[in-house]
Order: structure tokens, then C-alpha cells, then sequence
């Protein structure tokens, strides 16, 4: 490993580490048994002090020199493709599902948008629910043991 | 369980079972009691319906003036207390998808969609409160909350400010489903519990024995000091090389000020908290 300073491309998951994000990485792998392809992962952990990616972002990592800790072996270059937030890479436009929010919002003034509708404008970025109502951050797990103590992760 | 074996090995060697082990640690599993599927709690409903007003007339003649100078029977025939259930449903959904829809005509975006179903959601679950029995509507009422699960998790997906928003308009929670299912089981959860008590004791014996080193930097540095003056003094007076600088007696001199300063900070702080404590 080391010199080679590889990029890979893969999706942030919920991670506790502090300066830390876990990224999955997923290729076909084929099956020669049975002549076809399936999905594998591959998890790695990029250096993130700052904490920019989130989970679900699509992010570039890049190999570092030399491992930081016995974990962290990439640092995270870019992220390409918020979720949920998605520019489209040849107009520059911002898209929704199959559509321009431009569109969508030309079709609500015709209308006659309603005052209380939403406002891409006035939308604050994201992870202001994060631990209240928002609890994709972290990892959920079914909870075995009742301690009296507040669990937001048990489901 | 293999950790607990070798913490017991690790004093005199004596005889240890490798089968059912039974620990002797006390750890209490408490198995955490099953909630419905349909309770507010677990479909992730903060808030409930506003309290129906007891004169609100039917939608379609609200201001009818024809009303207005009837007779006092005929007014409560058009209440909407007065009339069939599914009336006052339909009036909790469309004041529900007033709050949130794009334009007046709008009831088919996700966000009229996930209103609509929260309204009947709440409803239904007011139902089941007084009618615990009533298995169509049970059925009816898990399957739209699974529904809506699901469309808030297309919604995250494609419009992440939109999904917050309406999360906070709505005053629903989201959890996202855990990786794995598994039965809740007795030996798993001990497992568990147990190993999290084991990370426990081991961090607490790490910080016990740092606080134990801690406390003999001070002393330390200041019989270093000593010492280094007094090798130097003795060099000096017998004419051999001195080996020992003024440099280094200063460095560990500042060293010293420096962990003093934070002793006291930290007895200070320690001495404010107790204050708090006993106001309290």
C-alpha cells in the first residue's frame, strides 16, 4: 500500500469514531461458480476531522502515505454527491428525483404557492434534527436491555 | 465468556470449567418490555391531534348563512361532533395537508402524501386507545405506518432539507431500520452486557492508574530539579566536564510551573463544583 495515493469512490455510513468517517465501498465480485456477479463490501475509515461527509454521501477517499492509526488508512478528498441534495453535473441545476426544482417551483407559482410550503431558500443545511428527530447519524440496534437510561439508538 | 476465563486463570491456576460457565459477576438482564407496533411511541409520533373544538360545524357549511339564524337543533345536526367518525378524519387530513401542501390544489406531493397518512395515522390510533380489539383497524394502522416509514426514507433519499422540514412540520422521529434482526435472547444480551462491563473496568483501572501517575509527576520534577542543581553545583566545584546545563535545570523548572498552574485549576474547579453541589 502507501505511494500509490489511490482514489476510491464510496458511500459514508453512520460511524461513532471522532474524527473519522467509515465508508463502504462496493464492487461486483463474480461468482465463477455460478457465473454471476454479487455485491461486496468493502469498509474502510478516512480521516475526517472536520466531519464534512454524512451518512449516505457519496465521497471520493484517497490512500494515504502512511497509515494514521491502526484504522484510519484514507482521508476523505471530496464530497461528490450529498444525499439528497443533488446538482445535476451537466446543467449545474439542482434535481429532485426526475426533476429540476427549478421546474417544481415554477409549477407551484402557477398555482399559486401556498405561504406555509416549503423554501429551498430558507432551508437551514443539513443535521439540525441530528439526536431529536433525526437519528440516521448513528447506528440503530434493537434494544436487549432496559437500564433505565434513555436509549435514542434502541429501536 | 472467554475473557471471564482468562481474568480467572490468570491468578493461581486452578480448575476452571470451559462449558457452561456460569459468571459470577452481578450483572441484572432486565429484558425490555415489548411495545406494540402501533403505539406513538415505536411509529415515532411525538405529538397528537389537537382536541376537536365542540362547536366546529361540518367543512361544507362553515359561514353558511342559512345556518346561522337556525334553530338551536338544527345547528347541532351540523356539528361535526354530531356526525359520523370518518367526517372529523377527513377534517383532521385536510387541515393537516393545509399546514404543509405546495399550492391549494396539492394532494398527491410526498409532503400532502406523508401528512395525509400522519393524520390518519393519529386518528387510528386514538381508535385503538378506546377499541384495543379492533383488529381491521390495528391491521389498517400498522400497515399505513410502515407505509409512511417507507416513503420518509424515499423522501430522505431524494430531498434532504424537505425531509427535515417536514419532520419538524409533522413532529415525527425517524430511526432508521438496524442492520441485523435477531431474537432478543437471554445469553446474547448477557454477552453483551457483560462484555461492556469488562471495557468498563479496564478504562477505569487505565484512568485510576493514570491519576496514579499524575500524582507523582509533581514530586518528580521537583527532586529532579534538586538533583540536576546539585550535580552541577558538585561539577562545578570539582572541575570535571559539566554535563548538566542551565538550559535544562530552566526547561524543567517551567515544566514544573506549568503542571502546578493546573493542579490548581483543576482543585479549583473541583472546589466550585462541590459549592454547586451543596446550593443545590
Amino acid at each position: 500500500m502507501s505511494a500509490r495515493g489511490l482514489l476510491l469512490m464510496g458511500q459514508c455510513m453512520p460511524c461513532i469514531k471522532q474524527n473519522a468517517s467509515k465508508i463502504r465501498i462496493r464492487r461486483m465480485e463474480l461468482d465463477k461458480n455460478l457465473n454471476m456477479y454479487f455485491k461486496k463490501d468493502e469498509f474502510y475509515f478516512a480521516h475526517d476531522p472536520q466531519k464534512v461527509c454524512k451518512t449516505g454521501d457519496v465521497v471520493l477517499i484517497r490512500e494515504l502515505p502512511e497509515r494514521l492509526t491502526r484504522l484510519i488508512t484514507h482521508a476523505v478528498e471530496k464530497v461528490v454527491y450529498p444525499l439528497g441534495d443533488i446538482t445535476d453535473p451537466i446543467t449545474g441545476k439542482k434535481v429532485v428525483v426526475g426533476k429540476y426544482r427549478e421546474d417544481i417551483e415554477m409549477a407551484n407559482q402557477l398555482f399559486g404557492k401556498s405561504e406555509k410550503a416549503f423554501d429551498y431558500d430558507k432551508a437551514p443545511p443539513r443535521g439540525r434534527l441530528e439526536g431529536t428527530k433525526d437519528f440516521t447519524h448513528g447506528e440503530t440496534y434493537i434494544k436487549y436491555h432496559e437500564d433505565g437510561k434513555d436509549q435514542p439508538f434502541g429501536v | 465468556m472467554n475473557k471471564l476465563l482468562n481474568i480467572a486463570q490468570a491468578g493461581p491456576r486452578q480448575f476452571v470449567r470451559e462449558y457452561a460457565f456460569k459468571s459470577d459477576l452481578k450483572i441484572k438482564w432486565v429484558r425490555p418490555e415489548k411495545i406494540s407496533c402501533i403505539k406513538p411511541e415505536k411509529s415515532g409520533d411525538l405529538s397528537k391531534l389537537p382536541p376537536l373544538n365542540a362547536d366546529e360545524t361540518l367543512p361544507e357549511f362553515r359561514g353558511c348563512k342559512e345556518l346561522e339564524g337556525a334553530s338551536e337543533t338544527v345547528k347541532s345536526m351540523f356539528k361535526l361532533a354530531n356526525n359520523p367518525n370518518y367526517l372529523t378524519t377527513h377534517f383532521y387530513r385536510d387541515e393537516m395537508v393545509k399546514e404543509v401542501q405546495r399550492h391549494a390544489q396539492d394532494f398527491g406531493s410526498m409532503e400532502a402524501k406523508l401528512a395525509k397518512m400522519t393524520a390518519t395515522i393519529r386518528r387510528y390510533q386514538e381508535h385503538m386507545d378506546v377499541h384495543p380489539r379492533d383488529k381491521i383497524i390495528k391491521v389498517r394502522l400498522k400497515e399505513l405506518i410502515d407505509k409512511r416509514k417507507k416513503f420518509l426514507k424515499y423522501l430522505r433519499r431524494w430531498d434532504y432539507p424537505r425531509f427535515e422540514w417536514i419532520l419538524e412540520k409533522l413532529d415525527l422521529v425517524y430511526k432508521p431500520p438496524p442492520a441485523h434482526f435477531h431474537w432478543i435472547t437471554r445469553k446474547e444480551s448477557l454477552q453483551k452486557l457483560t462484555d461492556t462491563y469488562c471495557n468498563q473496568l479496564k478504562e477505569d483501572r487505565m484512568d485510576a492508574y493514570h491519576d496514579e501517575l499524575k500524582a507523582q509527576q509533581i514530586p518528580f520534577i521537583e527532586e529532579a530539579i534538586k538533583k540536576m542543581e546539585l550535580v552541577r553545583k558538585e561539577q562545578i566545584a570539582c572541575e570535571v566536564p559539566v554535563t548538566v546545563t542551565v538550559k535544562q535545570i530552566n526547561d524543567a523548572k517551567k515544566e514544573l510551573e506549568q503542571l502546578l498552574k493546573l493542579r490548581d485549576e483543576a482543585d479549583k474547579a473541583a472546589i466550585r463544583q462541590k459549592n454547586d453541589e451543596s446550593y443545590n
